[in-house]
């Protein structure tokens, strides 16, 4: 066989496995959103489950997964925000950084159940908070802070020092520069990371088995120490284990299509931000 | 200002710490603990002359295994394992006084009659030591049984069975298997996306990857359990399709946008130079990506396949719902098996606070930190290495 | 022999090379000098479609190479860099060995033939003057070889294949005064052999090596003529400029 005729064979079989990959994506979508489009209404969404989860709808899921987003984004951000500022504008290029940079990126490679056992540990057991919003909070917010972290980082990193050179040779201080100049540029990729971070925790199962969240409890939270029911734990225990499994898959359809919208529509919101920003940064 | 930024900074750091500690502290517990049930013991006649005897060998006296003194060392006699609810059909509850009072002392009389007897006792009831009663010396469970048995029983009574080798060998069979199965087909992809394919093709292909990576894992599970489970028993005529390879399956797809993604970087951080120097020597450019720009990416490659496995080690709830989750060796892909992280998503629930088996599931979160510790520092290593090692 | 006649070349709106015609014999050592950005390095690379590479450029005109124009759909452009070789500006071995390097254009033109390769590589290093130097250290990397080594093994590497022509980017712009003076001892030995085509920022260098030189400024080819003519008295007042360093 000749050279071209390999070359074709082998470039015809990368082209096949792409589309495999987009066939095997659009395969899943497809799937759950064909399967779970008939369970979707406003009464499902806005209405606490019933009959054995195997009627009603999924609004205590809807509200705990919300109030676990807010809670682990609130702990997450501002640190994740801190220490992505304080490793790319402070600390240099010295031994200080590059290990907070190990440490970030072996924290990012840990499985979500072992933050589940450590949440577990330290929030429920340890600090006494019980299965709740804020230990499940918590939990969540180590979980997605080295990808705060590190889209924090990259963000600062593209701008280009000699607007900082600039600020500060008008006499403005390190922080004013950072809060006033690199900041503000820098934003729109750093809310990049955090919206999709916050598809992440919407979708994360595993850490909150063990921290906060319930098999069952149609009423909506009232404090931070209350537990809640959330999504992705739903749709696992309405899967596996409800009380009648064949009556209950159209609410497992529903709520995976739930899922999938939120995931849809933060890397949607996302690229939509990088598209519409990724030119003014650059031009700016 | 500064100091808060630097505190914020040792967050991960702090957290890591924090992980060690719980997770270490909690599961290194367990070897400290004993290898029978909290608050009970074990009785032999003073005839008997075993001595301490191993957790494997309790479990397997009271499952009627082993019958035979002989077999775990002692004399040749029958083996008569006692465990403590059958004083209840010897003895009436009246027989036995006023809060139980005379039961110890009926204990001793039993254990005193039957020289071959091995009792298994709560501590408050069991007789004392005397001429003819034997209390035998406890164990903690060790090590070795941990890390080489074979049986995970946490619940068997008198001794839990802590063998975690076969979740170990699961955990890598399913995660083998799924690197097998995606890494042909990142690669290729990987191939596609930094070689062939036009800024339009990039522009579609790009995005449905990042979906791929941000498709939560139970949704991946759930699709799994109702379309993949079933396609599997159906197609290979099987009892049932929650399999190693309906795990390995799932597991391949939710790698293959690591793998794709940092293939991908590896190649195009090619050298131009490398690139135009083969296909000026006449190469096709099928054979200078073959020849040239996959071996220079050669330890990138590495990497994404090294952290493609760490990411199948490390999940937990799509092997969960779709392996079946049998604590049994892997002989197969068509059976079912179970992975560490499925183990400890599926217990922990279940295992009370501070026992044997809460800390035997934390000590399953250790050796799964430290996996997946080993997997990022090599896949850090491996990126780094030098290019003209490559002969 | 090479003949283009009226190319034209875009960088996308870019206008690269302008209404270039040349002709270039067998057996001579052509040099293209010029400022930078003047379009001699893509001209040069325009005989063995290396800027095909690029995206987003055009090209009229004709580019005829023994006789055929090699911007034909007929052509198979592996086939046509295997008659036209191509040495770079920097070294650029593959992380291979020395031996591996040279039988590279061999293995992916098919070659199968052992006994074939090993002779071919011994004369391909032997002609680019370098067999002395690696003869014991086949099996080691490139790398490990000098920058001027790096370059003559690249220069081996082309020749292996049986190149009728060589080019040559600014060869020896990346490589130390000794290094450069055994390239261009070597291209007065190859040229026996070879049509040879190298583009040059260094005026001494064209001197010394070349038959024939063209001057190109701003995408056109002023003047090109020989190479003594064009040193002595060169018949623009431009080429006159650039040669005396008034310009450029």
């Amino acid at each position: 066989m000749n050279k071209r005729k390999k070359q074709r064979i082998a470039f015809a079989i990368f082209r096949l496995l792409s589309l495999v990959v987009v066939g095997i994506l659009l395969w899943i979508l497809g799937f759950i959103i064909y399967r779970g489009a008939g369970t979707i209404s406003w009464e499902f969404l806005t209405s606490a489950p019933t009959d054995g989860m195997t009627g009603g709808g999924i609004l205590p899921a809807i509200v705990g997964t919300l109030c676990l987003v807010a809670g682990s984004v609130l702990f997450a951000f501002p640190v994740g925000l801190m220490s992505g500022i304080y490793m790319n504008e402070y600390a240099g290029n010295g031994f200080v950084v590059k290990f907070i940079r190990v440490m970030t990126n072996n924290l990012g490679g840990i499985p979500s159940i072992v933050f589940g056992l450590f949440g577990m540990a330290l929030f429920v057991n340890t600090f006494g908070f019980g299965d709740s919003i804020i230990a499940g909070s918590f939990t969540l917010g180590l979980l997605i802070l080295p990808l705060i972290i590190r889209t924090t980082e990259e963000a600062l990193k593209a701008i280009p020092q000699s607007f900082r050179s600039g600020s500060l040779a008008l006499g403005a201080s390190r922080f004013q520069t950072i809060v006033r100049v690199t900041l503000p540029m820098a934003f729109p990729n750093i809310v990049t990371g955090l919206i999709l971070s916050i598809g992440r925790v919407s979708g994360e199962t595993a850490p909150i088995l063990f921290t906060v969240a319930a098999y069952f409890l149609p009423r909506l939270p009232h404090s931070i120490f209350d537990q809640v029911m959330a999504l992705p734990y739903h749709l696992y225990v309405v899967a596996t284990s409800g009380t009648d499994i064949e009556a209950s898959r159209p609410i497992a359809y529903g709520t995976a299509l739930t899922l999938i919208v939120i995931v849809l529509l933060m890397n949607l919101l996302a690229g939509l931000l990088r598209r519409y920003f990724g030119g003014k940064v650059k031009t700016d | 200002m500064q100091g808060l930024f630097a505190l914020s900074g040792s967050v991960t750091s702090l957290a890591i710490i924090l992980i060690i500690i719980f997770l270490f502290k909690e599961g290194l517990g367990l070897f400290r603990s004993s290898q029978i049930e909290k608050g009970y013991v074990l009785a032999v006649n003073v005839s008997n002359p075993v001595g301490a005897l191993d957790s494997r060998q309790i479990k397997e006296i009271f499952d009627y295994a082993y019958t035979n003194w002989a077999e775990i060392g002692g004399k040749d006699a029958e083996i008569i394992p006692f465990r403590f609810e059958e004083i209840f059909s010897i003895y009436d509850e009246t027989e036995l006084g006023n809060d139980y009072e005379l039961l110890p002392g009926k204990l001793g009389e039993l254990i005193a009659s039957e020289p071959n007897i091995l009792a298994f006792l709560p501590e408050r009831y069991a007789p004392k030591e005397n001429a003819d009663v034997r209390i035998l010396p406890l164990r903690t469970i060790s090590p070795r049984s941990f890390f080489g048995g074979i049986e995970w029983m946490p619940t068997a009574t008198p001794a839990a069975q802590f063998g975690v080798f076969p979740l170990i060998m699961g955990t890598l069979w399913v995660s083998f298997f799924a690197i097998l199965i995606a890494l042909p087909l990142g690669l290729g992809v990987a191939i596609y996306l930094s070689e062939l394919a036009d800024e339009r093709m990039r522009k579609l292909l790009k995005p449905a990857i990042e979906l791929l990576a941000g498709i939560p894992s139970v949704v991946y599970g759930f699709f799994g359990l109702v379309v993949l489970v079933p396609l599997i028993q159906r197609a290979l005529n099987l009892p049932v399709g929650e399999t190693a390879l309906a795990g390995s399956l799932i597991l391949a797809i939710m790698a293959l946008p690591t793998i794709i993604t940092i293939a991908e970087d590896a190649m195009r951080a090619t050298p131009k130079a490398m690139r135009e120097a083969s296909l000026a020597l006449g190469a096709t450019h099928w054979q200078t990506i073959y020849r040239v720009i996959v071996p220079y990416a050669s330890s990138g490659i590495m990497a994404a396949v090294v952290l493609g496995i760490g990411r199948a080690i490390g999940e937990t709830m799509a092997v969960l719902m779709v392996t079946g989750n049998a604590a049994v060796m892997p002989r197969s892909m068509f059976e079912s098996v179970r992975t560490i992280p499925a183990t400890i998503a599926a217990e922990l629930g279940e295992a009370p606070s501070g026992g044997t088996h809460y800390q035997s599931l934390f000590l399953l979160g250790c050796i799964l930190f430290l996996i997946t510790m080993v997997v990022s520092i090599s896949a850090e290593i491996i990126s780094k290495q030098p290019i003209n090692k490559g002969l | 022999m090479i003949e283009t006649k009226h190319i034209d070349f875009y960088y996308g709106a870019f206008h690269a090379l302008k209404d270039v015609s040349i002709r270039i014999e067998p057996h001579t050592v052509t040099a293209f000098i010029g400022p930078s950005g003047c379009g001699k390095s893509t001209f040069l690379r325009l005989f063995n479609r290396m800027n095909d590479l690029i995206d987003g450029v055009r090209l009229t005109g004709e580019c005829i190479v023994d006789g055929v124009n090699i911007y034909n759909k007929s052509v198979q452009v592996d086939d046509l860099r295997k008659k036209v070789g191509m040495v770079f500006q920097k070294p650029n071995p593959f992380p291979k060995s020395i031996f591996e390097n040279v039988a590279y254009g061999l293995r992916v033109n098919d070659v199968q033939n052992k006994a074939f390769i090993t002779q071919r590589v011994e004369e391909s290093l032997k002609s680019a003057a370098l067999w002395e130097e690696v003869k014991d250290k086949l099996k080691k990397s490139a790398f490990e070889l000098s920058g001027g080594q790096q370059q003559r093994l690249c220069i081996a590497r082309a020749l292996a294949v049986s190149p009728s022509i060589l080019l040559m980017d600014e060869p020896a712009s990346a490589l130390d005064p000794i290094s450069t003076s055994k390239i261009e001892e070597l291209i007065h030995v190859l040229k026996q052999e070879y049509t040879i085509v190298i583009v040059t920022h260094n005026m001494q260098q064209a001197a010394r090596v070349s038959d024939r030189t063209g001057f190109f400024m701003l995408g056109e080819l002023v003047e090109y003529s020989d190479t003594k003519k064009m040193f002595l008295n060169p018949e623009k007042v431009e080429t006159q400029n650039y040669i005396t360093g008034r310009f450029g």
